[in-house]
């Protein structure tokens, strides 16, 4: 191989690549009609560009069991995605999570800046969709929205037990708090007040299953996501309810609240000589008589909640 | 984000994807789990993909990133030759010698991509096999089109000389 040949190999190359300009082209057609050896060389050049081509085209046998893996994984992965946004309330960072089920995930971040679920797929998502969520949440934390009727997904639940819990809880109307004695009464389960506290101490969707309206059987607000109880209280004072601390114990003000028996159809004042207890293992309160009435309650014929209503 | 548009993407990008792994892995196993990890990756990040996005490319680029993760891997890359030594040494059919002459040579062409270096064999597979331009490739790759196609060329030179080897010596290219 000369000095020329040398010079050529790089056009050589990429004529038998296709890739030559027509200036080079004619460079290299000028010097392979004359030297042998390369255009010997351009010749397996070219044949090896038609093995490749032959290999472009060769089908991959086991592309389409490859395929239909992918969509199987696809499905699966479509069932553990939680698309989620971060908003800023009042009350702090909310996280707000969905399936393709519904709303899984509604959880009060603290100081962290995303959500932890182990098992699921966490992706953030700046839809509409969350538009609208988030403008409800946060309609509800100003007092603006009392029901948020969103499609739940209540998969983080960790058992079934849990589930059962979270929807009792879930039929605790605005501005209304029971006890947790109640919730496991209303489950038939009236020994299971602790597993019930646990049940709601995990909620996965904080606020839309209000287990902020479920507290102790002696009116203290017990905790509430661990140890929040002073989140509990700006919760519940949203939703008109009210509360005292003493001695250094926030609980509800049961004096000033409508007391509700178990399944009767009317409503007391606290003072109510028809109340069977002080426990309020079978009793709701509610924080107003519009609240309660709502609820198709009826003023009660002996304390006349109607006519001597508690005063403010 | 629509699923039928995910969907129709599968259909109509899966087959190149897993051929484009399965040239740089050069083992069906590889290709199999590396195009599930960039369809997958894919999904998630499909909500944020513009509308005229090139998907294709943006698929490649997926792929290439994750060919390349895996060629990281020592242990992986070890197993690639070993994938490479098991073609080279598979018995073809019999058949008519024209068509087991061309076979071979396919083989081992084939073999000698899955030796060379991971830049030069994704940067050759992307040109020769995907017919990408050597800007999309430089872009995959994170060089300049000038590097990407310097990869290409050392890539053909490298397979001429392997098979040339090879003419003049049938049994090494068995070895």
């Amino acid at each position: 191989m000369n000095q020329r040949c040398r010079k050529i190999q790089e056009g050589l190359l990429a004529v038998a690549l296709q890739e030559a300009t027509a200036r080079m082209r004619d460079h290299v057609q000028a010097h392979v009609a004359v030297c042998e050896a390369c255009r010997s060389e351009l010749e397996r050049c070219r044949d090896l560009d038609d093995v490749m081509t032959a290999l472009k085209v060769e089908p991959a046998v086991a592309e389409v069991g490859s395929r239909d893996r992918l969509r199987v994984s696809l499905i699966d992965l479509r069932g553990r995605i939680l698309r989620y946004r971060v908003f800023e309330s009042p009350l702090g960072r909310i996280c707000v999570g969905r399936t393709e089920l519904g709303v899984a995930l509604v959880t009060f971040l603290g100081r962290a800046r995303s959500p932890r679920v182990p098992g699921l797929e966490l992706m953030e998502d700046g839809s509409q969709e969350f538009e609208r969520l988030g403008s409800e949440l946060l309609d509800y934390l100003h007092g603006k929205r009392a029901v948020l009727d969103w499609q739940l997904d209540l998969r983080l639940a960790k058992s079934d037990f849990q589930r059962t819990v979270l929807e009792t809880t879930g039929r605790i109307p605005y501005g209304a708090v029971t006890s947790y004695a109640s919730v496991a009464r209303e489950l038939g389960r009236p020994k299971a007040t602790r597993a019930v506290a646990q049940a709601l101490r995990n909620n996965p969707v904080s606020l839309v299953v209000p287990c902020h309206r479920v507290i102790g059987a002696n009116g203290a607000l017990t905790g509430y996501a661990g140890n929040r109880v002073g989140l509990k209280r700006r919760i519940l004072a949203v939703e008109g309810i009210p509360t005292v601390t003493k001695p250094g114990v926030p609980r509800i003000r049961r004096a000033a609240m409508y007391h509700h028996v178990g399944h009767e159809e009317a409503y007391c004042v606290p003072t109510c000589p028809g109340l069977p207890e002080r426990s309020l293992a079978r009793i709701t309160l509610f924080a107003t008589r519009a609240h309660a009435e709502s609820c198709g309650l009826s003023p009660c014929r002996v304390c006349r909640p109607d006519t001597h209503p508690i005063a403010g | 984000m629509s699923q039928d548009r995910f969907d129709d993407l599968v259909t109509v990008h899966h087959g190149e994807v897993f051929r484009y792994l399965l040239r740089v892995t050069g083992r069906g196993a590889d290709a199999d789990d590396l195009s599930q990890e960039v369809f997958l990756r894919a999904f998630k990040a499909f909500g944020a993909l513009a509308e005229d996005a090139n998907v294709r490319g943006w698929l490649l680029t997926i792929a290439t990133n994750q060919a390349r993760n895996h060629f990281r891997s020592e242990g992986r890359r070890k197993r690639s030759y070993e994938a490479v030594a098991d073609a080279g040494s598979r018995e073809s059919p019999r058949g008519p010698q024209d068509e087991n002459v061309r076979r071979e040579e396919r083989e081992q062409v084939a073999a000698v991509i899955a030796t060379l270096p991971s830049r030069q064999r994704l940067a050759f597979t992307l040109r020769k096999f995907h017919d990408l331009e050597y800007r999309d490739i430089g872009e995959m790759l994170k060089c300049s089109k000038d590097t990407a196609r310097a990869h290409v060329f050392q890539a053909f030179r490298k397979i001429r000389r392997a098979v040339s080897r090879s003419e003049k010596n049938p049994a090494e290219a068995r070895r």
